[in-house]
């Protein structure tokens, strides 16, 4: 499990953020990136030495300032749910490599052979005409 | 295809958004906490990606004079037009609807 995929799948849940300053902040997160920047709502802030206190609607928070975050526990199972997800994705698309490569493999003796191919997959640019017409019977390439 | 190659500032596609829409704020009175403690609050008039922010009529919280931890609400200094330089922000909210409150948590 990703620190990250945690975060992200406790979007709308409340949570503690500690600060490397010391300050907490009590809200619900609305979004984050990948740079654990974050969006809080109805948040309130609390003092380094635990005895004041703030009320905002929103703020948000720059990740690199972010000593942990506090999160449900609850949430912890729905980011197993998204990860499994994530596996069955990923061995069907071997899958569907695997098929290409059988086909390729059907190709063999010409000109273009499976060595080519492979550099192509690999994001090889410098590849010559020649091998224009494998290319794109793999996936298609960004 | 084309413009995959200018490779500038504003390179469409691969650029990740920002998940703080800075705009909301223009012309609004923001409240900025800076890395090491200081505080500011000020009229939003720019930023960039990089959340480089400027703003106009701010105003700078200083620390108490008799618990140098802590920030007063009162005791304050004007800086008139600023620039903030984005790597130095903790913390951006709206300057309104921030309030001190009693403890909200029960503590028993």
């Amino acid at each position: 499990m990703l620190p990250l995929s945690l975060l992200k799948t406790a979007q709308s849940h409340p949570m503690l953020v500690e600060l490397k300053n010391g300050e907490t902040y009590n809200g619900h997160l609305v979004s984050c990136d990948s740079w654990m920047n974050i969006n809080l709502r109805d948040v309130i802030c609390t003092s380094k030495d635990g005895d004041r206190f703030w009320r905002m609607p929103e703020c948000y928070i720059r990740g690199s300032t972010i000593k942990y975050l506090r999160i449900p526990d609850e949430v912890i199972d729905m980011v197993k749910e998204d990860a499994q997800a994530k596996s069955r994705n990923r061995a069907e698309m071997n899958k569907n490599r695997g098929g290409n490569a059988g086909q390729n493999q059907n190709q063999r003796g010409g000109r273009n052979g499976n060595r080519n191919n492979f550099g192509m997959r690999q994001g090889n640019q410098g590849q010559g005409q020649g091998n224009r017409p494998l290319a794109q019977g793999n996936k298609p390439r960004k | 295809m084309a413009e995959k190659k200018t490779g500038g500032f504003n390179e469409g596609k691969r650029r990740k958004e920002s998940i703080l829409d800075m705009s909301k704020y223009m012309d609004k009175q923001i409240r900025v906490k800076f890395a090491g403690g200081r505080e500011a609050t000020g009229i939003l008039k720019g930023y960039d990606a990089l959340l480089n922010l400027v703003l106009d009529n701010t105003v700078e919280y200083l620390r108490d004079s008799d618990d140098p931890s802590k920030l007063s609400e009162e005791l304050t200094r004007n800086l008139g037009l600023v620039v903030c330089r984005g790597t130095a922000l903790v913390l951006i909210c709206p300057h309104d609807g921030v309030e001190a409150i009693p403890n909200p948590f029960i503590t028993q």
